[in-house]
Parts: structure tokens; C-alpha cells; sequence
């Protein structure tokens, strides 16, 4: 098994090109689309609608940037009309006395975040003004902020999917949908040299030889998981070091969860080797593999913005849905190990069953 | 030493080979002739326990290998058809590979790439880049990395196709010293009968999938020996004569070729006074007289009405 191991390890020293390239690449897509100022929270243009007053729109944008979550910048509404239908933003907001509209160029993910950001503040906001009406009800507003920080009875609501409590990190996101895509690639066309040694030959060569089956495979299933492994968490170590991104201390947590998703990664190749036997075959098909599961999985986008039930429904039976649940869970929720253990057992699973049917389906075809 | 018994390999209902029965004695240089598509690469990976035979049964010294191949992968080295190499990694670090899983490590792993690169005669660029070969080269390489573990019998599925003569002539002088000097066993697979002819000790003979012959190489022509082929160079076609000797009893055959005549006679028919005697009288100018015994190659062509090549 040890030969085969560093067999692949040398050949990977001889043609690099290829792993390197989908490493490289994980580092363009997450640092370009993150932006090289991470610390800089996303900017929305927003004006005031003739029925607010100037003094009423400078309360709501400060307010609205208490959550230091967004930087809504007050403007002119000529200004930011002029910057929407130029396709210098994508969306800005206008502000009304007690409501909002997004005004839109281009339908993008970040609608969903900020419209979603923007009814719970809202929301907040409205009822607090409705207390104030209240008789005696002066200083609701202090009241309610004193009683936040020490509430009489605190009650955490805690769901695995997060919905109820989205929080969105850009810079995470990209860094751990983008990270987890790639790794796909990377896995899959380094489990592809089993295939390609059935192919050219050197495989029966392998049988013929002392070294059990078991341990053929086995060389190139290590072989395989380490090189997705040492990806991911080299790409994770120089984001958070260079880069200066924020995955939070938990790394134990995070090398076992990239363990675990990478396993799982491992098998379902395995499986799909099973399935496609030819190597240009698998050309095509680890793109739309790849591809897929991202889009459904949550790597492009959250998906806790994804409605469709069909699409929600696909994503449970995807490997990179668990790996970013685990991942956003450990470093944006800061979730605990029990709740970690739902992902974590699931990837694990599947991983072990793939593996079982893709070993027994590729020893089963006949060469 | 090795053998079959009627080998049987039936592919998704298409039957590559029918009751292939064939043994091969310690120290013996065997080959395997047929034309693309016979069923011999078939027929080696059943012999070298890398396809399981839908029925019959392969033995070594009389023990079936089937159900347990470890004895007989042990005393063989395959070389197979295709190149079967890392393409990326040199020749030298290819043979240190395979000769890895076969267990061999320091020093003796060390003398065993040398000994088998001087084989191949590829000591002086063993550096390079296994991609970078001729094909002939990488012939070469696949044969070394057959042999790195010295096999006592060596199956070899033609090792010579598509490559410049220097090369083939080297592979067959190799095989030829291995067989003669060193004693190892030899299964040799081709479509080239010279190469077989020059090589082998005895020879089968498949075609669709079965053994239609098989003997030593004067076993096998003699199957032919009730006929023999006469060539007649003459200097221009002469229609008379050749419509005489078409009507003289004792010729099987005769045929018109580019150069002159072809006669196909029984055996020891004596009728060449005939033909000479017609000649004179149609005035033929004889240029030359060409009695021919059989090759390897007519006795393919007269078991199966084709060509081995085309
Ligand atoms: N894995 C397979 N699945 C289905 N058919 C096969 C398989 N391997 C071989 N065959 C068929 O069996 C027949 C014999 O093939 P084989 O490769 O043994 O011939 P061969 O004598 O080695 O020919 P060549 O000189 O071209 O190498 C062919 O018709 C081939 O198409
Ligand atoms: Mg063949």
C-alpha cells in the first residue's frame, strides 16, 4: 500500500500542474469575489422617499447601521438612480416612513441578504415606535435596550439549518462554498488514476504483483484524501493568516470536519469511477458532478436563501451541504459539538456507503 | 510445467475463446499465432490468472491456479500488449516501482533495474522520461519491467508491434538468449510467423477462438507436405502454354501470376518433365524454376483460407 502511496505522490511531483491548478484557482475565485478589504462591511446606497423627511431617512440609515452588518450610505435619489441604471450597484433601497423598497438592476444573491436584513430591522424598529405611543411609555426605547442586556428569561432558539437566525458572512462563504468546490475537482481527478491505470495496463500489472487488491486501492484512496485534504486546509490557513479572514479559533473542530468532507468526497468518486469507466468519460462528467453540487449544496450562495423545495430536497443528499453546514456552523454560529454531530455523522455515512457500493461495482465489471 | 484445459471466455454472449487446450514444458519457448482478434490476449490473461475463465481450468505443475493464482503469479512475468507504464516517471524509476511490489528493496532492488535495463539494452538513458521514448523504447521498458522479479516464465502478448526493426530484432535476439542460455519458459503471442518461426520451438495455431493446429514448427508444415509449390519465372505471359498446363492431369492448380506461373502439385508427382516438355513446344522462355517448401505462413493460409496479416 506504502508504494502505491508515494507512487502517486511522485507522479504528482512529475505533473503538478493539474491539483495546482484547482488550488490556484480557489484562491483567484475567493480573494476576487471577497474583495481585497474583508474588514470593509458591504455598502448599499439608499435615498429617501419624498414622504420622509431628511432628518427621519439620517435616524433609520443610522439605525440601520447600529447591526454593523451592512454600510447604508444616504444619498441623493437622482445619484443612486443614476448608479443602479448604470449598473454601478446592483440594488439600492429606498426609504419610507414605515417601509422600504429595493430598487434592482440585476437579480443577485445579495437581494435575498439585504431584504431579509432589512424586514427584521424594520420589523424591530416599527414596534418599537409603537410602544412609544404608548401613555407612560417615555423611555421604552432605553428600557427595552436595558432589558436586552440582561433579559429576565433568556430564550435561545437554535436550529441546525439556521434559518431562523441567518447570519451572513460573505467572506466565509465564498472561502468555504469555493474551497469546498474546487476540492471536488482535485479529489476526483486524483482518484481518476485508478481508472487510467486499468486503462494503460499498469493496474494488472499491480494484481499480478505480491500487493493485495485492498492495498492498491487503498494506496490511491490515501493518496487521494490527502491531496484534498492538504487543500483545503492550506487554502483555509492562508486565508485566515494572509488574508486575514475570520474562522474563529475552533480548529479542531474544522480539521475534522475537512477530515470528514473529504472522506465523504473520496467515496462518492469512488462511486462514480464505479458508475463511468472511461477516463474521458469522467472528463465530462466530474464538471457536472462538481457543478451541481455546489449550486444545489450551498456552495455559490447560502442556502439558506434557496426556497425551492425540490432543490432543498436534493441538497440533503449532498456531501458538500453537510461539509458547509458543519463549517459555517463552527465558525459563524459557533455551534456546539452536539450540533456538529448531525453534519459530521451524516458526511461520514455517506461516505461509507458510497465507498461500499463503488468498491463492489468496479470490482464487479469484467476487464 | 504450465497448461489448459479447454479454456473457455465468454463476453457478455460473445464467445473470444472455445476450448483453448495448450501446455508448455519447463525451459520450452511456445508461441501463440493468430490474426487480430483470435482470442490470445484473451487466452494470457486467463493463463496469467487476470481474467477468470467462464470455464475450464489452468495448472501449474499440475496444481489449478483459479481459485488460488498466488503460485502463479509468483514464477511469471507478463508482458502485455499495451505499455503499461507511468509515462511521467523514467524508465529507471518505473522498474524501482514494480520491482518495489514485488518486494525487493535496497541493493538487490538496485542490481534487479540494472540487470533488467541491460537486458533491454536502455542502461544509458534510463534517466529519461518513459514519454519521451520511441516505441521502441518503451517496448523495451515494458519487456524490463516484466522481468524484474526473474520470472521463471515469461508470457510476452505481442511485444513487438509497431516498432523500428533495430528494436525488434534486439527484443527477439533477447527472447532468444533468455530461452537458450538462461532456460526461461517462454509464451510468445504474435501475428508475425517470422518472428515465431525464428523463436519458437513449437507453436498453436488459434483462430476465432480455438486452436486449429498446433505441433512443432515441421509438425505443422508438414501438414502441407502432400502438396508443394512450384514457381515458373518466365519472360512474358505465353496464354497456350499456360492453358496446357491447366489441362495436365497430375497439376492441382495452376495459377498466373505477375512474374509467370504458379503449379500447386501433389507431392512427389514428377511432372515437371511435362512442363518442360510443353515449353519447349509453345517456345517459352524459361527464366527461372522455383521449387518452394511450405511456411508457417502457408500452413495458416491453408487452415483458414486467409492471410495472417493483410
Ligand atoms: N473485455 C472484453 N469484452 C468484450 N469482448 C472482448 C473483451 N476482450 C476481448 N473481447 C473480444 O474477444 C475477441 C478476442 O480478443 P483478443 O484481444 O483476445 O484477441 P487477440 O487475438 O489478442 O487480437 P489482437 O491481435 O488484436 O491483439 C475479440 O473479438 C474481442 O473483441
Ligand atoms: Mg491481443
Amino acid at each position: 500500500m506504502k508504494s502505491v502511496y508515494l507512487l502517486q505522490w511522485q507522479r504528482f511531483r512529475r505533473a503538478p500542474i493539474m491539483v495546482l491548478s484547482f488550488f490556484v484557482m480557489t484562491i483567484i475565485f475567493v480573494g476576487a469575489l471577497a474583495g481585497n478589504n474583508p474588514a470593509e462591511r458591504p455598502a448599499v446606497m439608499a435615498y429617501a422617499d419624498d414622504s420622509l423627511a431628511q432628518n427621519e431617512a439620517e435616524d433609520w440609515v443610522a439605525s440601520l447601521n447600529e447591526a454593523e452588518e451592512f454600510q447604508f450610505q444616504l444619498m441623493d435619489e437622482d445619484a443612486v438612480r443614476e448608479a443602479v441604471s448604470s449598473g454601478d450597484t446592483s440594488l439600492a433601497v429606498r426609504l419610507l416612513e414605515d417601509d422600504y423598497r429595493i430598487v434592482l438592476a440585476a437579480d443577485d444573491m445579495s437581494r435575498f441578504v439585504i431584504e431579509a436584513f432589512l424586514d427584521r430591522k424594520y420589523r424591530e424598529e416599527l414596534r418599537l415606535q409603537q410602544l412609544e405611543q404608548q401613555p407612560g411609555a417615555d423611555d421604552i426605547r432605553s428600557e427595552a435596550a436595558a432589558e436586552m442586556e440582561e433579559p429576565a428569561l433568556r430564550v435561545t432558539t437554535s436550529t441546525l439549518g439556521g434559518i431562523d437566525e441567518f447570519k451572513y458572512d460573505n467572506q466565509l462563504q465564498l472561502l468555504f462554498g469555493m474551497t469546498l468546490f474546487f476540492s471536488v475537482y482535485t479529489i476526483m481527478f486524483s482518484l481518476m488514476k485508478i481508472v487510467e491505470e486499468k486503462k494503460q495496463g499498469t493496474w494488472n500489472r499491480l494484481i499480478l504483483s505480491p500487493v493485495a487488491k485492498w492495498e492498491i486501492y487503498l494506496g490511491h484512496l490515501a493518496y487521494s484524501f490527502t491531496i484534498g485534504y492538504l487543500q483545503i486546509v492550506m487554502i483555509f490557513l492562508l486565508f485566515q493568516y494572509v488574508f486575514n479572514f475570520d474562522i474563529g479559533d475552533r480548529f479542531g473542530a474544522i480539521l475534522l470536519i475537512i477530515a470528514c468532507y473529504t472522506f465523504a468526497i473520496v467515496a462518492l468518486s469512488m462511486l462514480v469511477m464505479s458508475l463511468v469507466s472511461r477516463p474521458q468519460q469522467l472528463q465530462a462528467v466530474v464538471p457536472i458532478i462538481a457543478t451541481g453540487m455546489a449550486m444545489i449544496g450551498g456552495a455559490f450562495w447560502p442556502i439558506e436563501l434557496v426556497s425551492n423545495q425540490l432543490l432543498l430536497a436534493i441538497s440533503k443528499v449532498l456531501p458538500i451541504t453537510y461539509g458547509l453546514e458543519a463549517l459555517k456552523g463552527v465558525a459563524i454560529y459557533d455551534r456546539s459539538w452536539q450540533e456538529l454531530s448531525e453534519p459530521i455523522s451524516i458526511l461520514l455515512l455517506f461516505g461509507v456507503a458510497c465507498m461500499g457500493i463503488g468498491i463492489n461495482l468496479m470490482e464487479r465489471r469484467t476487464y | 510445467m504450465l497448461e489448459t484445459e479447454e479454456l473457455k471466455k465468454v463476453f457478455k454472449g460473445k464467445t473470444a475463446v472455445e476450448g483453448a487446450s495448450l501446455y508448455i514444458d519447463k525451459g520450452e519457448s511456445v508461441g501463440l499465432l493468430g490474426p487480430n482478434g483470435a482470442g490470445k490476449s484473451t487466452t494470457i490473461s486467463m493463463i496469467s490468472t487476470l481474467l477468470k475463465p467462464t470455464s475450464g481450468d489452468v495448472r501449474l505443475n499440475g496444481k489449478s491456479v483459479i481459485k488460488n493464482p498466488s503460485d502463479m503469479r509468483r514464477v511469471l512475468g507478463v508482458v502485455p500488449q499495451e505499455i503499461a507504464l507511468y509515462a511521467e516517471l523514467s524508465a529507471y524509476e518505473n522498474l524501482k516501482f514494480f520491482g518495489r511490489i514485488y518486494g525487493l528493496t535496497g541493493k538487490a532492488l538496485e542490481t534487479a533495474i540494472q540487470h533488467s535495463l541491460e537486458l533491454v539494452g536502455l542502461v544509458e538513458r534510463q534517466k529519461e522520461i518513459v514519454k519521451t521514448y520511441s516505441g521502441g523504447m518503451k517496448r523495451r521498458v515494458n519487456i524490463a519491467a516484466a522481468m524484474m522479479h526473474e520470472p521463471e516464465v515469461i508470457i510476452m502478448d505481442e511485444p513487438t508491434v509497431g516498432i523500428d526493426p533495430q528494436s525488434r530484432s534486439h527484443i527477439l535476439e533477447m527472447v532468444r538468449k533468455l530461452n537458450k542460455e538462461k532456460g526461461l519458459t517462454v509464451l510468445y503471442t504474435s501475428h508475425y510467423m517470422e518472428e515465431v518461426e525464428r523463436l519458437c520451438d513449437r507453436v498453436y495455431i488459434m483462430d476465432h477462438g480455438k486452436i486449429i493446429a498446433s505441433g512443432t514448427k515441421d509438425e505443422l508444415k508438414s501438414i502441407l507436405s502432400s502438396e508443394e509449390t512450384v514457381w515458373i519465372e518466365l519472360d512474358r505471359p505465353y496464354p497456350a502454354f499456360f492453358k496446357e498446363l491447366q489441362s495436365i492431369e497430375s497439376i492441382k492448380q495452376a495459377i498466373e501470376t505477375e512474374k509467370g506461373i504458379k503449379l500447386i502439385l501433389p507431392k512427389g508427382s514428377r511432372v515437371l518433365g511435362k512442363v518442360f516438355q510443353a515449353s519447349e513446344r509453345h517456345h517459352v522462355q524459361i527464366i527461372n524454376v522455383n521449387v518452394q517448401t511450405p511456411s508457417l505462413e502457408d500452413v495458416f493460409l491453408h487452415l483458414t483460407g486467409r492471410k495472417l496479416r493483410d
